[in-house]
C-alpha cells in the first residue's frame, strides 16, 4: 500500500499543472473577427481587447481594443500569421461577432466559414453580419460609447433590436449553418454599416463628443443564394421576413387612419404559422399571422372610445401587414428567386414525397408559387389614456 | 477455480445500462442521422426494440449454464479445441473493443477539450484507471458503477432540462420520410454497438451473479433503459441541432451541450457534460477489458487473472494509439469491419451455440450431472 502511495506521489509531480495551459496574459481575447477578400487573398482582422484599458482602474487613455490584420491564402493561415505582428495568440473563445466584407459575401462565404465551424475553440453562439457597402475592417475600426468594446456593442445592439424591432434579425453561426445546409431555405444575414466620418471613428475623439462622428448601425437584411450575397431587403421586406419566419418578439406597427394621420400599434405578441401544401400539383403555402397589441399612439381623429373603431383599426392593420407580406414575397420572388422564407422546408414537412421532385428546381418553383396570407389582429388595450389630446381642436 | 465473486442483480442492471449507452451516446446520433435524417429517433427505437430480442437470446443461452462463463460455455458445447478457437475470437473482439474505446475517449478529449495534448497522455491516464478497475475486481467495478449511476442521471437530467427551451419540434418533421432501408441501416448501427456487443456480458452473466434467474429480468431492463437514454439523446440532437447539423458533427451530443444557454447565466457547461460521456465510456471499456482478461486466464487455466492485466493493459494502450492512422479510418472501420465482426461473434456464434445445444442436449445433461 505504502509503495502504491509513493508511486502516486511521484506520478503527480509530473502531472501537475495543465499540459497546454495559457495564462490570461498570454491570450489575445478576440471579440470580433472580420473577413474580407482582397486580390484572391483573405484579409482577416481581429478585434482584440486591451485588458489594461477595459479594467476597473482605468487605463492610460489608449483605445480599448486593437485591430490586428493579416492577409493569407486561407482564413486559418491568416489568423496564425497574426502572431507575426501580435505578441499574443488569437483566442476566439469569446467571439461575439463575425463580420463578412461585402465583396467576400458576393463571392461566397462557404469556404471562409469552414474554419470557424471546424475549429474547437470557436463556439457557435455569436452573430454573423455582412458589412454593407464597406469592408469588415471599416466596421471593426470604430470606437463606441455605452459599450467600450465595439464588438460587445454590436452584439448587444443586435440582441436588443431583434427583441424590440421587427425589421432586424440576429443570425448566429448555428442558424446560418442550418440555413446553408438546408435544401428548403436560403440564408439571410443582417447588414451592418458605418455612417459618418470613418476616419474620426477610429480615434478617441469619436467617443469624446456627445454625438459620435461615426456610428455602427444595423441595416436591412442581406439575401443569399446558396452562399453568395445577391442583394438586400428593404425595411418593410425585412419586417415581412421576420413575420413569416416567426421571429418577432415585440415591435411597433403604423396604421394610416381612414381620414389621414396615423395610429401606432404596440405589438406585444406576434406569432405566425407557415404551412405548405400541394394544390393542383403546384406548391403553395399558407401563412397565418396572429398579432396582439395595444394602441401606442394616436395621431389622427379616430374616436377610439367606440368598439367599432377598434374593429376598424384591427381590420386596417390586418390589411397593412398582409400587404407588406404579400408585396415582400412577390418582390423576393421576382428580384432574387431565392427562398429565404423557408417555403421549401414547409413543403418538405407537409408533402415529403412531392418535395423529392420539387427540390431539384426549387428556385424556379419558388419564384412561381402562391402564398396565402392571413393576418389576425387583436387590439386589447389603449394605453394609459383613451382619446387623443388633439381631438379637442379637431371639431 | 478462481475466487468466488458475486454481484447483486441490481449492480448487474447498472453495468448493463452503462454498457448499452457506452460509446453509443457519443457517436450514435450522428451515425443515425446520416442514415435516416430526421427519422433517426425512429431508427433508435427500432434498434432498441430488436435489441431486446437479442438480449433474450443471450439470457437463454446463459441460463443453460448457470455457473459458467462464456468461455467455459464454448468449451462445454464445442469441445476443447473448437471451443478454444471460438473463445479466442471472442476474447480478441473484447480486447480490440476495449482498445477502441480507449481510442474514442482519447480522440474525444483531444478534439474538444485538450487539442494540444498528445493522445498518449490521455490514453495512458485512462488506461491506468482501466487496469486499476480490473485489478480491483468485478465487485469493485460494480459497486463504483452503483455510485456513478446517480452522477450520470443527475447530469443527464440537467442536460435534458437545460436544453429543453431550444427544442424546435419542426425539426423532426416530416416523420417517416426515410425509407425502410436507411432506417434499417441506422437501427443496425445502434443494435451492434449497444446490444450485440453485450455478448461480452455473458462473461459475467450468469456466473457471477448471486441470483441469475432474477438477473435475467434486469438484463432486459438495463438494456431498455439504456436504449431509452439513446432515443432521448437522439431526439434532442435532431430537435435542437437539426438532422443536417447532427450528421455533420463528430460528437453531436457534445455539440448539444454546447448549445445550453439559460439567460446568459448558465452557459459553457459542456465540459461538465463531458464528464457524462467519459463516465459511460469508462464502464464499457472496463467491462470489455475485464471480459478479455478473465477469459484469457480461463483458457490458460490460470489461478488468478490479475497477472495478465498489466501486459494486456499496456498492449491495449499502445494499440489504442496505433490502431487507426487517422479518424477517417475509424469511421470506415465502424461502418464496415466492426459491424460484421460484432455480428459474427454476437449473433452467429450464439445461434450456433443454440443449434449445438439442441443436438447435444441429452449428453450435456448427463455430463453435467456427473461433473
Amino acid at each position: 500500500m505504502k509503495k502504491q502511495i509513493l508511486i502516486l506521489l511521484i506520478v503527480s509531480v509530473f502531472l501537475t499543472g495543465c499540459w497546454n495551459r495559457r495564462e490570461l496574459n498570454e491570450l489575445a481575447i478576440t471579440m470580433a473577427i472580420g473577413i474580407d477578400k482582397v486580390d484572391d487573398e483573405y484579409l482577416v482582422s481581429a478585434q482584440v481587447v486591451v485588458p489594461s484599458e477595459v479594467s476597473m482602474n482605468a487605463g492610460k487613455g489608449a483605445a480599448p481594443v486593437t485591430l490586428i490584420q493579416e492577409k493569407g491564402k486561407t482564413v486559418y493561415e491568416a489568423i496564425r500569421k497574426m502572431t507575426k505582428s501580435s505578441p499574443r495568440k488569437i483566442y476566439p473563445g469569446h467571439l461575439r461577432t463575425l463580420i463578412v466584407g461585402e465583396s467576400l459575401a458576393e463571392e461566397g462565404i462557404g469556404d471562409a466559414l469552414d474554419l470557424i465551424s471546424r475549429d474547437w475553440e470557436v463556439r457557435s453562439d455569436f452573430y454573423v453580419a455582412v458589412a454593407k457597402d464597406s469592408t469588415a475592417i471599416e466596421i471593426l475600426n470604430v470606437q463606441t460609447t455605452l459599450e467600450i468594446i465595439p464588438a460587445n456593442r454590436i452584439f448587444n445592439t443586435l440582441k436588443v433590436s431583434e427583441e424590440n424591432w421587427a425589421a432586424t434579425v440576429g443570425v448566429t453561426l448555428d442558424e446560418l449553418m442550418v440555413d446553408l445546409l438546408s435544401d428548403g431555405k436560403e440564408a439571410v444575414l443582417t447588414g451592418i454599416m458605418v455612417t459618418g466620418n470613418k476616419e474620426i471613428g477610429s480615434s478617441k475623439e469619436n467617443v469624446a463628443t456627445i454625438t459620435p462622428s461615426a456610428i455602427i448601425k444595423f441595416d436591412d437584411l442581406a439575401v443569399f443564394k446558396d452562399d453568395k450575397l445577391v442583394g438586400y431587403l428593404t425595411e418593410d421586406e425585412s419586417r415581412a421576413y421576420n413575420d413569416i419566419i416567426d421571429h418577432v418578439k415585440s415591435t411597433v406597427g403604423t396604421v394610416s387612419c381612414p381620414e389621414g394621420g396615423t395610429i401606432d400599434i404596440e405589438v406585444l405578441s406576434n406569432k405566425s404559422k407557415l404551412k405548405g401544401k400541394i394544390k393542383n400539383g403546384r406548391p403553395e403555402v399558407d401563412i397565418n399571422v396572429q398579432i396582439e397589441g395595444n394602441i401606442g399612439a394616436i395621431e389622427c381623429s379616430l374616436n377610439i372610445n367606440k368598439p367599432d373603431s377598434i374593429k376598424t383599426l384591427e381590420k386596417l392593420y390586418e390589411k397593412e401587414v398582409e400587404n407588406t407580406i404579400n408585396h415582400s414575397i412577390t418582390s423576393v420572388q421576382e428580384k432574387y428567386e431565392t427562398d429565404i422564407f423557408g417555403f421549401g422546408n414547409a413543403i418538405h414537412r407537409s408533402n415529403p414525397k412531392e418535395w423529392k421532385t420539387l427540390k431539384k428546381q426549387w428556385d424556379e418553383h419558388f419564384a412561381k408559387m402562391t402564398a396565402n396570407v392571413k393576418v389576425d389582429v387583436k387590439i386589447l388595450k389603449t394605453g394609459t389614456v383613451n382619446n387623443s389630446i388633439t381631438e379637442k381642436w379637431k371639431d | 477455480m478462481m475466487q468466488n465473486v458475486k454481484i447483486s442483480s441490481y449492480q448487474f442492471l447498472v453495468l448493463v445500462f452503462f454498457f448499452t449507452i457506452g460509446t453509443s451516446i457519443l457517436v450514435v446520433p450522428s451515425a443515425l442521422a446520416s442514415y435516416a435524417k430526421q427519422d433517426a429517433w425512429i431508427a433508435a427505437i427500432i434498434g432498441t426494440g430488436i435489441g431486446l430480442l437479442i438480449v433474450w437470446l443471450f439470457t437463454k443461452i446463459g441460463l443453460w449454464f448457470p455457473d459458467r462463463t462464456f468461455v467455459q460455455m464454448n468449451e462445454t458445447l464445442f469441445g476443447k479445441w473448437i471451443g478454444t478457437v471460438f473463445s479466442l475470437l471472442f476474447l480478441f473482439m473484447n480486447f480490440i473493443y476495449a482498445a477502441l474505446i480507449l481510442y474514442h475517449s482519447g480522440t474525444f478529449l483531444t478534439t474538444h477539450i485538450m487539442p494540444n495534448t498528445p493522445m498518449v497522455a490521455t490514453n495512458i491516464l485512462m488506461g491506468i484507471i482501466m487496469i486499476m478497475g480490473v485489478r480491483l475486481g468485478l465487485e469493485t467495478i460494480a459497486r463504483s458503477s452503483e455510485i456513478f449511476i446517480v452522477v450520470f442521471f443527475l447530469l443527464f437530467i440537467i442536460l435534458v432540462v437545460f436544453i429543453a427551451p431550444k427544442i424546435q419540434i419542426e425539426n423532426i418533421q416530416p416523420v417517416f420520410e426515410a425509407d425502410m432501408k436507411s432506417i434499417a441501416e441506422g437501427s443496425l448501427t445502434l443494435l451492434v454497438i449497444s446490444t450485440v456487443n453485450a455478448v461480452s456480458l455473458l462473461m459475467i452473466f450468469p456466473a457471477f451473479i448471486n441470483q441469475p434467474k432474477s438477473a435475467r429480468k434486469y438484463f432486459f431492463i438495463g438494456n431498455l433503459v439504456g436504449g431509452l437514454v439513446i432515443v432521448i439523446v437522439t431526439l434532442l440532437c435532431i430537435m435542437v441541432l437539426g438532422a443536417d447539423l447532427t450528421s455533420r458533427q463528430e460528437f453531436p451530443s457534445y455539440g448539444l451541450a454546447k448549445m445550453i444557454n439559460i439567460g446568459n447565466f448558465v452557459n459553457r457547461v459542456e465540459a461538465l457534460m463531458g464528464a457524462l460521456w467519459i463516465l459511460c465510456l469508462y464502464f464499457k471499456m472496463v467491462l470489455f477489458f475485464y471480459a478479455s482478461v478473465y477469459g484469457l486466464a480461463q483458457i490458460l487455466n490460470l489461478k488468478d487473472y490479475r497477472p495478465l492485466t498489466y501486459p494486456l493493459g499496456m498492449i491495449a494502450i499502445v494499440l489504442s494509439l496505433a490502431v487507426f492512422p487517422s479518424v477517417v479510418d475509424q469511421h470506415i472501420f465502424d461502418k464496415t469491419i466492426s459491424k460484421y465482426f460484432s455480428l459474427t461473434i454476437g449473433i452467429a456464434l450464439p445461434l450456433l451455440m443454440v443449434i449445438v445445444y439442441a443436438i447435444r442436449k441429452k449428453r450435456l445433461k448427463k455430463d453435467g450431472q456427473a461433473s
